[in-house]
């Protein structure tokens, strides 16, 4: 079969009529559109800093980490384990464990504490401000 | 259809009179319909894929830069909507064995053998790979224009060109085993 021919018998399809109720459909479709409160953008300018933070914090840890495993550490004896200085903090009294808590990285614990309140607070007040 | 009426009314449109958008609706039903049927061949979901293209056109009315031809815009958007809707919901594979309507003793050498044999082989693109497909369905949509395929397919036009070369050639091939 030629191209001629088979582009004779491709051209000729049958055209569809649109039903009846096409327009009013897709006006109708397009009116609730009109209707509906526009979407809210996501706030860039807000998360911007926050997320420069993140970033800046994830570049921080990579470069400690690096850094950290580049040093040699010489083999030494096992030190108490974060279990056993609970152990011993709870047995004994409270210093005994914020000792405890101290072992396994009481300054972290503190700051990981402060960031989840500060960004807590900082979305209840931007949800605050919204409403 | 002129190609100004499709302007004043976009502007009307983007000003607030959401009515407008009527006029467009109207001019353009038939050949969005048409395009989809062609993608689908199922009347039903090729209007509701027409109505979720006018919906999505009216969302994008805004992005209409107007160097080119309002059609062209629209035609790009629908297809572009056909395309993922059908690759995310295909229609359904189809051998050619399916689409190949019984024949009947009594028609031979007549005219309703020639309009059987057209209407097969109408209905055999629809068992080409997607690819070649849309590009035939595209081009025989606007009226064997290269060009204009080209820019509703989004493709270069030698891409074009030669997925309409190739669709021919195995669509030549199907035809010479079943018809």
């Amino acid at each position: 079969m030629k191209d001629d021919e088979l582009d004779r018998i491709l051209s000729q399809e049958q055209d569809l009529v649109p039903s009846s109720g096409f327009v009013r459909n897709v006006m109708d479709a397009v009116r609730r559109e009109a209707s509906s409160p526009a979407p809210i953008p996501f706030p860039w300018t807000r998360a911007l800093p926050g997320l420069v933070l993140c970033v800046l914090a994830l570049a921080a840890m990579c470069v400690a980490a690096f850094l950290g495993s580049g040093t040699q550490r010489l083999p030494e004896t096992p030190g108490p384990s974060i279990w056993s200085a609970i152990w011993t903090g709870l047995s004994s009294d409270l210093a005994g464990l914020l000792r405890a808590a101290n072992v396994g990285g009481l300054g972290w614990i503190v700051l990981a504490l402060l960031l989840t309140f500060a960004s807590v607070t900082l979305s209840l007040r931007l949800i605050g401000r919204r409403t | 259809m002129s190609a100004s009426d499709d302007q004043a009314d976009v502007e009307q449109v983007l000003a607030g009179n959401v009515d407008a958008f009527e006029n467009i609706v109207r001019r353009w039903q038939s050949p969005l319909i048409n395009l989809a049927y062609r993608f689908c061949r199922d009347r039903g979901r090729a209007e509701d894929l027409a109505q979720e293209a006018f919906l999505r056109a009216y969302r994008a009315l805004g992005q209409w830069r107007k160097d080119a031809a309002f059609s062209t815009w629209l035609f790009a958007l629908a297809t572009n909507l056909y395309r993922s809707e059908l690759r995310r919901l295909p229609a359904g594979i189809v051998s050619i064995d399916d689409v190949s309507e019984p024949r009947d003793s009594r028609m031979e050498g007549g005219v309703l053998e020639v309009e059987d044999r057209d209407r097969t082989i109408r209905r055999a693109v629809f068992t080409l790979p997607t690819k070649y497909r849309e590009a035939l369905d595209l081009f025989y949509f606007h009226e064997m224009d290269v060009p204009a395929a080209a820019q509703s397919l989004g493709l270069p036009e030698g891409t074009v060109k030669a997925r309409l070369f190739r669709g021919r050639e195995l669509l030549r091939g199907k035809l010479k085993e079943n018809v």
